[in-house]
């Protein structure tokens, strides 16, 4: 139009450039940091004087306790993403399905997503999952005449995964299931109708092949947040097990023991930023990887 | 018949929708039950529904607690919350809408350099940023917890995708009218936008408000502190006071709670609407 | 957006602005005085955190702001000293990198002339190349409570080896009691190295060297498993083992915890308790009373070192009427002052004195200044698998003396370094 190329120019940088200064300043600068962090012997120093080259991934890939992590983020992810999904997506078709009630339901299971992973985890460890015998979930065992169970110590079996994938469900379970809702919204009743008219009981088939197909897009979203989400989890795990006097080996995921590694008073800062790279590089791969995948399939059923 | 089990469905699923219902609230009635009891009524091996004694001192004792400002506390969190919030808005659409709107050859690349950012977990950048802060002089300062956390990439990807959709007819209407990019932005694109403002804006006051690694390191000073440290100071390494912990976590979550039932529908249409997936 | 050309005009100074000499913080302007800030973790007792800032208050030449730190003290203490904005006194270990770091002070001429009069169990943990890096600030011990008449009603001794105890404590297990309380991870935190020492071995020995490599270690570390596998064990109370909450609301009839809690099980248990040391195992075993303390240190990077450091002399060794106070009249600990200690009327009686005969006969340093947050993780998750997983103690410990010696050879370099740099 009037406005040529270089005005066009000016103006992006007046909307995105506040942005994406602060942006470069307190994500990539602290982020370049880190990687020039992980090339030298950093112990109790930012700005260290000790070139080490790759020693320090050498060592963090050697470290079992950080491979351990690796396997337990794996597990965690494995229970997590299909749990939250398969909740979420169930009671967003039965919220969809209740007439007046509608709202009323949707508040409550969207109410937890207000709450903080600091009040959920002391709730679950202080009340609902506590080791002794006035934890509800121990009182209830009680009634019927089973002995307490210490949820968080015990690894044999380990139920303290119980508690860990219980908190996140509790957590984000609401917030989920909104997406879903506004999926299911979209959906053309035409589709219903015609289902019905072809016989299609509604039920298992139509969900399979109206409701389901009608939703990736959706579904898309939902497992590529959850599984950034789960890569990020840090908040329950730290405040329902760790102690004044540090963290299990077990339930252990990466995020922690890189927080100990390197904000604890070991204080091995670059030994900590090699095992962060190494995880960025990860989440990047799985995140990227499963997008394509998704997208792929994405393709595949639209046409 | 079929009618008849179609009725039968429909009782079946109210009934699974209530008893779900009631076990998610079980958390919520768990704050408030310990957040009114003795100490002993907590630990009593015979558990009872409502407290043998119902406690409502137990309020005021955690704000007369000299220990924990946690009046000062709240005020905090509040103070953090709404200037995280009203920030974090401005920059994010601004930046969404330049993003999607404003064609300049770089803008794919600027987009995959903020994209990238969401992958990068926050704790692996933690120590640094750290550093940077208190380089800056922002230790226990409001700025030194509210700026390094303005510049959300999140937000401004729901943006950029929101804006993405918006109906072109609008801006070209503005633009026959002679307006440039700013005015059509605040004139004509904000007004209509304002479901995404809700939503983005809610998610970001939410985090604001529960967000607890950051406001510990950064608010070393006790009248800095958030309501999310003060939460975990009565969990101490030596000593804890389980009904006070109870109460103030009831407490915290009041005003979030409020903020969440007045501003749902907004959410809601603004998820529906901004095309989060 | 002020903001953002603050923000980009720090970006641009880089790394420069990071080192030591950056942009002031803007604290203790105004005013003659010079103002400190001290930072303690926070105590549970009650009247402490009022005390500190009495003690704070009361000196003339600087304005003394106390900060009071809740969560996790020492990961937040450790991340303040690498800024400018830490604290210019804080009570903390200091570690050894923190030392080997610079990050904190030579204190040793703080204590000319009076070096001898602090017990050397805490004082030499603080020592590090003939140098004091931290005043002890008070002993801190812990020990095993037990409950007299639960012991008495199921016809159960007072356990004196650890073999008793294991016994004692599946005897003392009952529908609603557990025997023993090690802390809610089953007790490889709080325990540490004590078992080592009750098997008469070390964690580090005199000479630097790993003080475990040994048949006998992986023996009594294997017992611990017992007390697991009996299900003797209180896990999941709502107060940790430092909390007398769990012994004190009938959850176990013995518990371990420190000394500090004394006071507490006194008021609400009069005398139906009693204390004794970790019991000892084997056939060169030894009870054993595992000693620390937090030292109050100077922060390298203040601003106002020196007047930092003539407080912590007046506070830590001059006003021996604080110390007195800060160590027996909210929990109990033992003064770091011998002539303090022998003052002390409070532990003169009862299972206080106990406590101090203990100490003295068996006391060992929990936490030697070699034994570095690597090796301690690395022990400690060991024991844990030991403890809850059953794992092997010998092929545990055989990986965990790998991992230690390779962190003593780590320090040792270090310090040949710092050594070879002074003139």
């Amino acid at each position: 139009m009037r406005r040529g190329r270089g005005s066009d120019a000016l103006w992006f940088w007046v909307f995105v450039g506040p942005f994406a200064a602060g942006l470069a300043l307190f994500t990539y600068v602290p982020l370049l940091w880190s990687v020039g962090l992980s090339f030298f012997d950093a112990h109790n120093t930012v700005t260290p004087t000790h070139f080490v080259g790759l020693d320090n991934y050498t060592a963090m890939l050697r470290d079992d306790a950080f491979l351990s992590s690796l396997r337990t983020f794996l597990v965690f992810t494995a229970f997590i993403v299909p749990v939250t999904y398969v909740c979420s997506l169930a009671l967003a078709l039965m919220v969809n399905r209740v007439g007046r009630a509608r709202a009323f339901f949707r508040s409550v299971f969207f109410l937890p997503a207000a709450c903080s992973y600091v009040v959920a985890a002391m709730v679950w460890k202080m009340s609902l999952f506590n080791g002794v015998r006035f934890g509800l979930a121990n009182t209830v065992l009680g009634w019927f005449g089973a002995e307490p169970v210490a949820w968080l110590s015990t690894t044999d079996p380990p139920w303290y995964w119980l508690v860990i994938v219980t908190v996140r469900l509790w957590l984000q379970a609401g917030f989920y299931m909104i997406l879903f809702l506004a999926g299911l919204q979209r959906i053309d009743p035409v589709l219903y109708e015609a289902a019905a008219v072809d016989g299609a009981r509604p039920g298992w088939t139509v969900l399979r092949h109206i409701t389901l197909p009608q939703l990736r897009a959706t579904s898309v979203a939902v497992l590529l947040l959850l599984v950034v989400n789960a890569f990020q989890a840090f908040d329950e795990f730290y405040n329902l097990l760790s102690d004044a006097r540090g963290y299990p080996p077990y339930a252990r995921p990466p995020l922690v023991y890189l927080y100990y590694t390197a904000l604890g008073q070991g204080q091995n800062l670059g030994l900590g930023s090699a095992g962060a790279v190494i995880l960025a590089l990860v989440v990047a791969l799985v995140t990227v990887g499963q997008a394509r995948w998704l997208r792929l399939g994405r393709t595949d059923a639209d046409g | 018949m079929d009618d008849a089990l179609v009725r039968a469905g429909r009782a079946l699923r109210l009934v699974l929708l209530v008893a779900l219902a009631l076990l998610f609230l079980i958390p919520f009635y768990l704050l408030v039950r310990n957040g009114l009891a003795t100490e002993q009524d907590i630990t009593s091996p015979d558990w009872t529904f409502v407290p043998r004694e119902l406690r409502w001192g137990n309020v005021r004792e955690l704000f007369a607690d000299p220990s924990v400002p946690f009046a000062r506390s709240l005020l905090n969190s509040a103070l953090i919350a709404v200037a995280t919030t009203l920030g974090t808005l401005l920059l994010a659409s601004l930046a969404g809408y330049g993003l999607a709107r404003i064609p300049y050859r770089h803008a794919t690349k600027v987009f995959y350099g903020v994209l990238g950012t969401l992958l990068v977990p926050a704790a692996v950048t933690f120590v640094p940023s750290f550093v940077l802060v208190s380089s800056l002089g922002w230790i226990s300062t409001l700025r030194g917890l509210i700026v390094p956390t303005l510049f959300s990439a999140f937000a401004c990807f729901v943006f950029r995708q929101y804006f993405l959709g918006f109906p072109r007819e609008l801006e070209d209407a503005a633009r026959v009218d002679g307006l440039g990019h700013w005015r059509t932005y605040w004139l004509v694109v904000v007004p209509n936008a304002r479901p995404v403002f809700a939503a983005v804006g809610t998610i970001v006051f939410l985090g604001a408000w529960n967000s607890f690694l950051w406001p510990l390191v950064i608010g070393q000073d006790r009248n800095a502190w958030t309501v999310q440290v003060a939460l975990s100071s009565f969990t101490t390494s030596q000593v804890i006071r389980l009904h006070e912990l109870f109460v103030a976590a009831a407490v915290s979550i009041l005003p979030l709670l409020l903020v969440f039932l007045c501003f749902q529908r907004w959410i809601v249409a603004g998820v529906e609407r901004s095309g989060i997936d | 957006m002020t903001i953002s050309r603050r923000a980009l005009l720090a970006a641009g100074a880089g790394t420069g602005l990071l080192t030591a000499c950056g942009s002031n913080t803007g604290r203790g302007s105004g005013g003659s005085e010079p103002e400190l800030s001290q930072w303690y973790h926070q105590y549970g007792e009650t009247g402490t955190e009022q005390a500190v800032q009495r003690y704070a208050r009361a000196y003339r030449k600087a304005r003394v702001e106390v900060q009071w730190r809740p969560g996790n003290y020492d990961q937040q203490t450790a991340a303040a000293l690498l800024t400018d904005s830490g604290p210019d006194v804080f009570e903390g270990g200091p570690t050894l990198d923190q030392i080997q770091g610079g990050q904190v002070a030579d204190l040793t001429h703080l204590l000319d002339g009076v070096q001898d009069d602090f017990n050397p169990a805490v004082l030499q943990p603080k020592t590090y190349d003939g140098k004091v890096w931290g005043i002890p600030q008070v002993i801190d011990t812990q020990f095993l409570y037990y409950r007299k008449s639960l012991l008495a009603d199921a016809g159960v001794r007072p356990p004196t080896t650890l073999d008793a105890l294991v016994d004692a404590a599946r005897q003392l297990t009952g529908k609603k009691t557990k025997g023993l309380f090690l802390g809610n991870d089953g007790g490889a935190g709080v325990l540490g190295g004590t078992p080592l020492y009750a098997a008469g071995l070390e964690i580090i020995t005199q000479d630097g060297e790993v003080g475990f490599d040994d048949p006998a270690a992986a023996r009594t570390l294997g017992k611990l498993h017992r007390l697991y596998a009996d299900k003797s064990l209180l896990l999941g109370a709502p107060a940790d083992w430092s909390d007398p909450s769990a012994f004190l609301q009938g959850l176990t009839a013995m518990q371990w915890s420190g000394l500090w809690a004394l006071p507490q099980v006194r008021k609400e248990l009069g005398d139906d308790f009693g204390v004794l040391p970790f019991p000892k195992d084997g056939a060169h075993g030894r009870p054993a009373v595992p000693v620390g303390a937090y030292g109050a240190a100077v922060s390298a990077r203040s601003e106002r070192r020196a007047d930092a450091e003539d407080f912590v002399k007046w506070l830590w060794v001059e006003r021996t009427d604080y110390q007195e106070d800060f160590a027996l009249s909210y929990g109990f600990h033992i003064p770091a002052r011998i002539s303090l200690a022998r003052k002390a009327g409070k532990l003169t009686s009862g299972a206080a004195a106990d406590a101090v005969r203990f100490t003295t006969d068996h006391g060992h340093t929990a936490q030697p200044l070699l034994w570095t947050p690597a090796s301690q993780t690395a022990y400690q998750d060991a024991l844990s698998r030991i403890i809850k997983d059953g794992a092997s103690p010998e092929n545990e410990l055989r990986s965990v003396v790998r991992k230690v010696t390779a962190e003593l050879d780590r320090v040792k370099k270090n310090s040949q370094k710092n050594t070879k740099k002074k003139p």
